[in-house]
């Protein structure tokens, strides 16, 4: 294969293949170029920001859709885009589904609540959408470069819309903490890439599967080969950035910090799309490091890597001793060769799905060990703010932790029961997604309150219920569905996260599993809290009345409902959550 | 990667890719000490280059066929690798100096102990 045939099979595969199933990514692209370009060109700058951005985020919304509807989530294949970089499945169709309507809503939020003014609309709106591809590139980050690529391109913007509101002391040292931790965060992940990728000899997930199938782990483990131990570092080093971006235990620090300084509307964003993408990514390494790659056929990366391999021409001087470089020029030239042998081994490994246990247990005791640190701290560090923004910051890493435990059921259950595991996937779907009305409706009246009375304080919230009724109930509403009551959203899919870690069975996932119970109850006081100063607590003399729009009421509404609609009948989402999880397991 | 290493052993062998790690590790650990010592933001910045740096280091030396001691490489997704990373360092600095800036514009000064009003 020389030059030009190369070029010609990248280019109809970007072009036949990965671009059309690249939508929604496109669309938000092309948004963010009109917005940049609109301070140049006049006649654009004519059409208000807020135009473009919700224009841009409704065509990619629209363009998130399946083909044949919701309907033929199930039927969506397995598909590897871009030459293997990303994957595109029903979990992919799913979460940019949910990601491009959050930026939807969001979008209209912004606008509701005055955060974007004509000055800078056009930064912040662009700022929201390359945030919001950056975490649909994670949602479907098949390969190391795209995962660290994904993470960045969600992080950087965050970092600015932290620092969004200017002039405002809080706002500008609550950018500085996010950049600063999230930057150091992002390097440590990049070097446990490096080291893992360079280990395996690949960074195609994947094929970094196969490659510890045969590198076997459990026999090395025996000899005490310290190879392991650089293996297990970079993939603790990996999870330090996975756990940034989830706020979770121990590298929670900056959340409570940046939701504080930054408005409210961010600490939205935060909370609920870049959580969804960091799980996303969570379920994405953990599957793909634990089951062996089951499809007999190859990505349309290894032509091309065979390619690459015949056209590195051995030089002139040799930089190692000559004896060896032979050896090592022979293995580059058969490498082309081994991959199909590798494709034939691939059956017999995938039968068995024993080689990989090791990594399977290392993986669900981190992740249920960190699950289970970090809903009890953000539980118990929650009962005492006073501020509501870092009570729901606490909530928010709390929340995490339930979301990180049927991660660790599902990985736990793949290997005999893939039903139940993808029913684990499938619980922690159904959470984000009931988890974005909840949250966004809670950040959402925050926002608006903070408007009309100029106080973010639990303590001014007091009365509230006589003054604007209908958000004190619509807060009570989120509130209660937050800890998980019966008739309302929540208790759903905290009841199937219990039944997947009863499942999964084993000591550490029992434990969780009470764990996850007993801080239900504790959360239930802290949240109550706040529905009782709202509704029972008597009004101050001092307050004036709060005035909030017809629009801002509505929102509100809408954000509530679904909450109150959801908890009676989960059957409305419950069934596409499921059919994106069955795919993930060949179920 | 044989299963007996020594550090001794590198100052006697012809450069392998254990030589590349080395210095790849030691600019990492230069760069996390950088980090969590420096009081001022730019230093931790700075530090915060020579960890991505330090994991450039690695993709290079991994992606090389020629200083392979036996087993996989990563081929030409080392190098593009390092070459995104590079950009990426580019755009993060860019945001990270525009975010330090607008710091010392509302706190006269770039020392993170004085970001202590938000209490973590």
């Amino acid at each position: 294969m020389n030059l030009p045939t190369l070029i010609d099979s990248l280019i109809s595969d970007t072009v036949q293949r990965s671009l059309p199933l690249f939508g929604p990514e496109l669309a938000l692209c092309a948004t963010i170029v009109l917005l940049l370009l609109a301070r140049v060109i006049p006649v654009v700058d004519q059409i208000p920001p807020l135009v473009i951005a919700l224009v841009g985020a409704v065509v990619a919304l629209v363009a998130a859709i399946p083909r044949e509807g919701m309907a033929g989530l199930a039927a969506i294949e397995r598909q590897e885009l871009f030459t293997g970089m990303l994957v595109y499945d029903a979990l992919t169709v799913y979460l940019r589904l949910f990601l491009t309507a959050f930026a939807v809503l969001f979008v209209i939020l912004s606008r509701l609540t005055g955060i974007a003014d004509r000055q800078d609309g056009q930064d912040y709106y662009a700022l929201v959408l390359g945030a919001t591809i950056g975490m649909c590139i994670m949602a479907s980050a098949n390969h190391l470069l795209s995962l660290f690529l994904g993470v960045e391109m969600a992080s950087v913007p965050s970092y600015v819309l932290a620092g969004i509101v200017k002039g405002r002391r809080r706002s500008s040292e609550a950018a500085l903490k996010y950049a600063v931790y999230g930057a150091g965060a992002a390097g440590i992940m990049l070097y446990g890439v490096s080291l893992i990728a360079g280990l395996l000899g690949s960074a195609h997930i994947p094929t970094m599967a196969q490659r510890l199938v045969e590198f076997d782990v459990a026999a090395k483990l025996a000899d005490r080969d310290y190879t392991v131990m650089v293996l297990a570092l970079g993939g603790l080093m990996v999870g330090v950035g996975l756990a940034f971006k989830l706020s979770a235990v121990p590298f929670h620090f900056w959340c409570p910090d940046v939701f504080e300084g930054a408005s409210a509307e961010i600490g939205g964003f935060l909370s609920v799309a870049s959580k969804a993408a960091a799980l996303a990514l969570l379920v994405r390494v953990g599957i793909g490091f634990t089951e062996a790659p089951q499809h007999g056929a190859e990505p349309p990366r290894q032509p091309v890597a065979a390619a690459a391999a015949s056209f590195a021409t051995p030089p002139a001087i040799r930089m190692v001793a000559a004896t060896n470089g032979d050896e090592r020029l022979a293995q580059a030239d058969g490498q082309a060769g081994r991959s199909s042998d590798q494709t034939i081994e691939r059956a017999g490994s995938a039968a068995e799905g024993s080689p990989l246990s090791p990594v399977r247990t290392f993986f669900v005791s981190v992740v249920a060990a960190v699950a289970i640190i970090t809903c009890t701290f953000g539980n118990l560090a929650a009962y005492g703010q006073k501020n509501i923004k870092r009570l729901l910051a606490y909530s928010t890493i709390a929340h995490a932790g339930y979301m990180m435990m049927p991660v660790a059921a599902a990985i736990a259950l793949a290997g005999d029961n893939p039903a139940a595991a993808s029913d684990a996937i499938a619980a922690l779907l159904l959470y984000a997604t009931i988890y974005l009305f909840m949250n966004l409706g809670a950040f959402a009246i925050v926002a608006f309150l903070r408007n009309a009375m100029q106080s973010e304080e639990i303590k001014d919230y007091a009365g509230l219920v006589s003054r604007a009724p209908m958000i004190a109930v619509a807060m009570t509403v989120i509130l209660f569905s937050l800890v998980g009551l019966p008739p309302l959203a929540g208790f759903w899919p905290k009841l199937r996260l219990l039944q997947a870690l009863y499942e999964a069975g084993g000591s550490l996932l029992m434990f969780a599993l009470v764990v996850a119970a007993i801080n239900t109850a504790i959360s239930l006081v802290y949240y109550a809290r706040v529905a009782k100063t709202m509704c029972i607590d008597p009004q101050p003399d001092t307050s004036r009345p709060v005035q909030l729009g017809f629009l801002p009421t509505t929102f509100v509404f809408a954000m509530a409902l679904p909450v109150a609609i959801l908890g009676v009948l989960p059957e409305l989402v419950a069934p596409w959550t499921r059919d994106a999880a069955a795919g993930l397991f060949g179920v | 990667m044989n299963s007996t290493f020594h550090l001794a052993n590198l100052l006697t062998e012809p450069p392998g890719i254990a030589h590349f790690m080395t210095v790849g590790a030691v600019l990492f650990v230069c760069g996390a000490m950088c980090m969590a010592t420096k009081r001022n933001a730019l230093g931790v910045l700075m530090g915060i280059e020579l960890v991505l740096n330090g994991a450039n280091m690695n993709f290079v030396a991994f992606g090389s066929q020629y200083l392979q001691n036996g087993g996989e490489y990563l081929g030409l997704d080392g190098p593009l690798m390092a070459l995104f990373v590079i950009v990426l360092a580019a755009a993060e600095a860019a945001v990270a100096l525009a975010i330090a800036l607008n710091f010392y514009n509302n706190h006269d000064s770039i020392d993170v102990d004085r970001a202590d009003q938000l209490q973590g």
